[in-house]
């Protein structure tokens, strides 16, 4: 088995009748999801798409995505999940930088989809659309009513590609990932022999498909003929009745961030709710505040807790199972790195550091991504290239991350080498922002900070200084962000001032700026 | 209150402008508000209508759409 489509099959003849996928009242069994994944690989094979050639997924978390991802693969495509929460101009920008001429939709999502439709001419063809006025227009009833008496399905290959997923670059532009078949499977299995999952489990996805923590529910449960269970975005975000949905799904294996635990532990009621199936508790995407993190492992006993940690380049690398409730506010160990991987930690010159030092974790594993699309200079910064002999190197990634080894060779996660940051789970550049605002033309320079209010909400806030005699309110930049940037990343609060204050060398003094803010002083 | 809730949700919270919302449109699903904006919509209905709204309330059965909320707000009078 060496490519995604091949998982899938081997699945669906050794549990044919089994669910595969399930979101609220509606399930798919394994046969199903792969003949309907065929019905819409045919489809896009006739469509013209060749292989490699990209294709755009828009839905919200429903059923419908695992047949948009697998038929997608099958066609030899590469699936690109978009966050329905963009602003439109961002979305068709990386519709554009990726050359997308399907997509494939739900109907709940028609508003937002007409809209693209009109700003992206370059479209061919809008699966899931229903629009009898739209002509690129094909619904999903057509897709699933055709023979695949003539259905070939192409040839691919381990090292083809599979998905481009989408983050904050720090120039302004999103950068694309990009990852084969074959990082995608051995991630499938790296995350099966974690779990020792079998076909018995019940998966918890909670995250979108343009979030890489869905790629667990989406190809390590069928690896195993496990059920992975789609939580609809309503469930998600409203913590009692997410913690009823998971109690009744009796899920087994619970992956997401740690924001989603904290609200359950806080609003979801879990001591009069039954989670006696659940086996696992993974985390990941951001620090698990310890307190919150032991009261939870404190209700469920019975329950193994891992810290999981690794940029989405990698998709993951290492991992901390986590045998009782921590005993000190310490931070948790990022663990130890899995298998397939190994890694160093550089200091700047990058030489290894000695053992308990810090420096930048780079990391050579099998679930290493292609590079970025369309970027071969990000790509080559990105790698740290290790000549083994002449014309072959090791590859490690670059995570940007500082970290040390402790004494016990678990990694300690000690902060970032630039100014990327991670707020609620998302993946900010704090650069794309100040980027972002300087393309106002009233905006002469910006800096964008994180500041802790109340000893914990972490909140971004600008403070910009524009050209003289600018009438421009705070409100107006608000705005002006969140037509060009995702709602995470607009800043909350911004401020106007005249100057800034800077070091010694003149340079903006960030630090003091969070001061200020932070002191709520007159500035 | 229908229609207090409708334009709260257009002019403050919605991500992107909208001419109109449909009361059996699934707010969060569709995309209309995020997480964020589910929380400052509780707030508001809070608010608006005098209601105290528990934690354990604020299920999707009562917040899903429009017509979810009226419902549940209809039920606590």
């Amino acid at each position: 088995m060496y490519n995604l489509g091949q998982l899938l099959e081997k699945t669906a003849t050794r549990f044919p009748n089994k669910i595969a996928f399930k979101c609220l009242d509606d399930s798919i069994s394994y046969a199903d999801l792969n003949h309907k994944a065929n019905q819409l690989a045919h489809h896009l094979i006739k469509s013209g798409l060749s292989k490699g050639d990209r294709v755009a997924i828009y839905m919200n978390r429903c059923l419908d995505t695992a047949v948009a991802v697998y038929g997608i693969l099958k066609a030899g495509g590469a699936f690109v999940a978009f966050d329905s929460f963009l602003p439109t101009k961002r979305t068709t920008a990386i519709m554009k930088d990726c050359g997308i001429a399907h997509l494939v939709t739900v109907p709940s999502q028609s508003r937002k989809v007409k809209k693209i439709s009109e700003e992206a001419p370059f479209l061919k063809s809008i699966i899931g659309l229903v629009d009898k006025t739209n002509s690129k227009a094909i619904e999903w009833d057509t897709i699933f009513s055709k023979s695949l008496e003539n259905y070939k399905a192409p040839r691919i290959i381990e090292q083809d590609l599979a998905m481009i997923l989408y983050t904050s670059g720090s120039t302004g532009v999103p950068k694309g990932i990009m990852h084969s078949h074959y990082s995608l499977l051995s991630l499938a299995k790296l995350e099966a022999d974690l779990h020792e999952s079998r076909s018995s489990d019940i998966i918890g996805n909670f995250a979108p498909l343009h979030f890489d923590q869905s790629l667990f529910g989406y190809f390590s449960g069928p690896l195993v003929g496990a059920t992975t269970v789609i939580f609809p975005d309503s469930y998600v975000k409203l913590a009692a009745s997410l913690s009823t949905l998971v109690a009744k799904e009796r899920i087994t294996i619970w992956f997401s961030v740690p924001l989603i635990l904290i609200q359950v532990l806080l609003h979801g009621d879990i001591e009069n709710k039954d989670f006696s199936a659940l086996r696992w508790v993974r985390f990941g995407g951001e620090v698990f505040p310890v307190k919150q993190l032991r009261a939870l492992m404190q209700k469920w006993p019975h329950v193994k807790f891992i810290n999981s940690y690794g940029p989405s380049e990698v998709a993951r690398c290492t991992y901390n199972i986590l045998e009782e409730p921590p005993k000190t506010d310490d931070p948790i160990p990022l663990g130890t790195v899995w298998g397939n991987t190994e890694y160093k930690i550089l200091d700047t010159a990058n030489n290894e550091v000695k053992t308990g030092e810090p420096g930048e974790l780079v990391v050579r594993s099998a679930t290493r991504m292609i590079g970025y699309w369309n970027n071969n200079q990000l790509t080559e910064k990105s790698f740290y290239r290790v000549e083994v002999a002449s014309g072959y190197d090791h590859i490690y990634y670059r995570t940007g991350d500082l970290v040390h080894e402790n004494e016990k060779n678990e990694l300690m996660f000690l902060g970032r080498v630039d100014r990327q940051i991670k707020l609620r789970g998302f993946r900010i550049e704090l650069d794309e922002i100040e980027a972002t605002l300087i393309k106002h033309e009233l905006v002469r320079e910006a800096a964008v900070v994180v500041t802790i209010n109340d000893g914990e909400t972490k909140e971004l806030e600008a403070v910009v200084r524009p050209v003289e005699n600018a009438e421009i309110s705070s409100k107006d930049l608000i705005f002006f962000c969140g037509e060009l940037i995702p709602p995470y990343a607009v800043p909350k609060k911004v401020t106007i001032m005249s100057d800034f204050p800077r070091t010694g060398t003149g340079k903006i003094d960030r630090n003091k700026i969070t001061e200020l803010i932070e002191s709520n002083s007159h500035i | 209150m229908k229609d207090k809730i409708i334009e709260y949700i257009k002019e403050e919270l919605s991500i992107e402008p909208l001419e109109d919302i449909y009361v059996d449109e699934d707010l969060l699903g569709n995309g209309i508000v995020d997480s964020m904006g589910m929380m400052r919509l509780i707030d508001f209905i809070e608010k608006e209508s005098g209601t105290p709204i528990p934690q354990e309330d604020m299920t999707v059965d009562n917040f899903m759409t429009i017509e979810h909320i009226m419902d549940y707000l209809s039920q606590k009078k």
